[in-house]
């Protein structure tokens, strides 16, 4: 079963998406706040509890890399799980293992979901959360 | 008010008829609109663009106001020879630019771009869906403000701009023409049932642009576009006595070339004028042959039998070499299919075959497949005129056919065009009925500046080759129909 009520940051550029994206999480019970740049989104990661962060790669500003890697170096916030949602099927393993999984758009809401019970579960029974490195490949475009 | 970009080096689109067009590509810090319908190739035009600058070794950025999204321009652009996923995002980037619009307005989206061009080191940005900012500017001084700024920012930056838009306006009038240093306007309309793609320049600065309307093609290469042939090729005047000094070429039936005095002059254009089946196609092969026979090279161009068919009808009627001569690297066939064909492409690839080949010898068979082509038929002459000219510069001695709508008419229309114009040479094919028989006749209409035996032949196509018989010796009014039998009839039989 899905951990409810968990707050989720949104992080994309492209009208629209990104309102839609909320919507669907709220219906399954997450409370959700959109930013739309990585940026922003570290004002916000400062400002409060968010459990996990759920990015588009391209973004102005600052993009999805650059935000992971933020997060990834600041203690408040480097075990704060991160999916990256991506257009583009070319791996870029540099880039990808900062990121706890990745979504290769088009995706599905189901899919969308198992993804983040799955980096909540995740981050839950796991003392350090995210380390470099540690990836898995799962089917579906799921890095666990 | 606007500025004229800083330097005249230009950024090509890599869209080979584009830069053409464009003398080069776009300037260095230009801004250009790239105007047209939904569907008519815009976001392939600046796509590809971005992705030959990249390979080229610059930095593009583009970005999106309520155009489709991302995931579904890739989708559309992975089938395109030209999208290189690798080069994303690290040399093409692309972002979103309308939530920011929304906010917090123009100001808003131009500090998006600026950042956007500063952080990726752009020297080449598209903004996609420019009738987004316009439709969010609350006055049309707030939009020409936006578009100065853009302006100022690719004169600072030396980025090159590309602002696409399907705007549309009854008036006609587009204010923030005025201040683009280009606009390149694509449409997408039927003929008919056929689609017809086309670009035009409205305006451009700092340069002197192939002006009028050309075809455009959306293919998995990507755009293709083709400047309007005639637009093409050369204009130099012609020498054409000089063209005319070397020895004649013949067809390699005696009779014809004793007729002919020895065959066409080189350089020169003959057409085989003729009704359907009355044998214009073979006597084309035969020329080409007895080019192949001489060493030769040859090129045969047309559009409606396959060359396989017609090279297996001329070794059943004895002309002969052709194959050999296709094996040996001297004869050229191209065929193009004559439905859905575009003017410019069969011009393009007529021009680049007689260029690459550098034949002596080219037959066109069936003139009616290029005006098939045609998107506007009063071109059509224009083309013709230019084609003339280029077979003229390279020295190519041409035979074309035309076919005539009657076959039995007592009156025969020879077509004016740019062609017939710069035809020295005119022969009649045709049908007659004659003595309860249908017989094919041969007779030279018009030979420029040359003397020629006008007598009308009987053409008689036999397992052994093309023959011409004295059928009509002695007789009147054969063609027309209303002369007397003569006292003589053919020597055929013994033939």
């Amino acid at each position: 079963m899905l951990p409810t009520k968990a707050s989720i940051l949104i992080v994309d550029d492209e009208f629209g998406l990104a309102e839609m994206l909320r919507e669907m999480l709220r219906e399954s019970g997450f409370d959700v706040t959109l930013a739309i740049n990585g940026r922003l989104a570290l004002e916000i990661l400062h400002e409060g509890k968010v459990d996990l962060v759920l990015t588009d790669m391209m973004m102005p500003v600052m993009d999805g890399a650059e935000l992971a890697a933020a997060m990834r170096s600041d203690d408040r916030h480097r075990k704060t799980p991160i999916i990256m949602m991506t257009s583009l099927p070319t791996a870029l393993p540099q880039r990808d293992r900062l990121f706890d999984a990745v979504l290769r758009k088009p995706f599905t809401p189901d899919l969308l979901l198992e993804t983040i019970g799955t980096c909540l579960a995740k981050a839950d029974q796991t003392a350090t959360g995210w380390s470099p490195g540690g990836a898995q490949e799962f089917d579906g475009g799921l890095n666990g | 008010m606007s500025q004229q970009p800083r330097t005249t080096e230009r950024r090509p689109t890599g869209i080979e008829g584009l830069d053409r067009i464009l003398e080069g590509g776009f300037l260095v810090a230009g801004v250009y609109i790239v105007q047209g319908p939904p569907g008519a190739g815009k976001t392939i035009l600046a796509n590809q663009t971005c992705f030959h600058h990249a390979a080229d070794g610059g930095h593009a950025v583009y970005v999106t106001l309520l155009a489709e999204s991302h995931s579904r321009m890739f989708g559309h652009l992975r089938r395109m020879a030209f999208f290189d996923e690798s080069a994303i995002p690290d040399r093409v980037y692309y972002i979103g630019g309308y939530t920011a619009l929304e906010a917090e307005g123009l100001d808003a989206l131009v500090t998006l771009i600026r950042g956007a061009i500063q952080k990726h080191k752009a020297t080449l940005l598209v903004v996609d869906g420019l009738i987004s900012a316009q439709e969010s500017s609350p006055t049309d001084r707030e939009f020409k403000k936006f578009l100065h700024e853009i302006q100022t920012l690719a004169d600072l930056t030396g980025c090159t701009v590309l602002l696409l838009t399907n705007a549309h306006r009854a008036s006609g009038f587009f204010p923030e023409h005025t201040m683009v240093d280009g606009v390149l306007h694509l449409t997408d309309e039927l003929s008919e049932l056929r689609p017809l793609r086309h670009i035009r320049v409205l305006k451009l600065r700092g340069s002197a642009p192939v002006r009028g309307l050309h075809s455009l093609r959306i293919t998995d290469q990507g755009l293709q576009v083709r400047p309007r042939i005639e637009t093409r090729l050369p204009h130099d005047a012609v020498n054409e006595e000089e063209a005319a000094a070397g020895p004649k070429l013949p067809f390699g039936l005696a009779d014809l070339d004793e007729m002919l005095r020895g065959g066409v002059r080189p350089g020169s254009i003959t057409m085989l004028l003729g009704s359907s089946g009355s044998g214009k196609t073979l006597l084309g092969m035969q020329f080409l042959s007895e080019g192949v026979r001489r060493g030769e090279r040859v090129v045969y161009f047309g559009f409606y039998e396959r060359p396989e068919a017609i090279l297996a009808k001329c070794q059943r009627v004895g002309i002969g070499g052709l194959k050999e001569g296709v094996e040996r690297g001297l004869a050229q066939f191209v065929w193009h299919r004559p439905v859905e064909g575009v003017l410019d492409e069969l011009g393009e690839s007529l021009i680049q075959t007689l260029r690459t080949a550098r034949p002596q010898r080219l037959f066109l068979d069936g003139m009616e497949g290029l005006e098939r082509a045609a998107d506007f038929p009063e071109r059509m002459s224009h083309v013709y005129s230019a084609i003339a000219q280029e077979l003229e510069a390279l020295t190519v001695t041409a035979l074309y056919t035309t076919e005539t709508r009657e076959l039995f008419a007592k009156n025969i229309e020879v077509p004016i065009n740019g062609l017939s114009a710069a035809t020295q040479n005119i022969i009649l094919l045709r049908h007659i009925e004659h003595r309860a028989a249908m017989l094919r006749v041969l007779a030279i209409l018009k030979v420029r500046d040359d003397d020629y035996d006008a007598r009308m032949r009987e053409i008689r196509i036999t397992d052994n080759g093309i023959r011409l018989l004295d059928t009509f010796a002695g007789e009147s009014g054969v063609v027309s129909g209303g002369g007397a039998a003569g006292e003589t009839r053919a020597k055929e039989a013994e033939a």
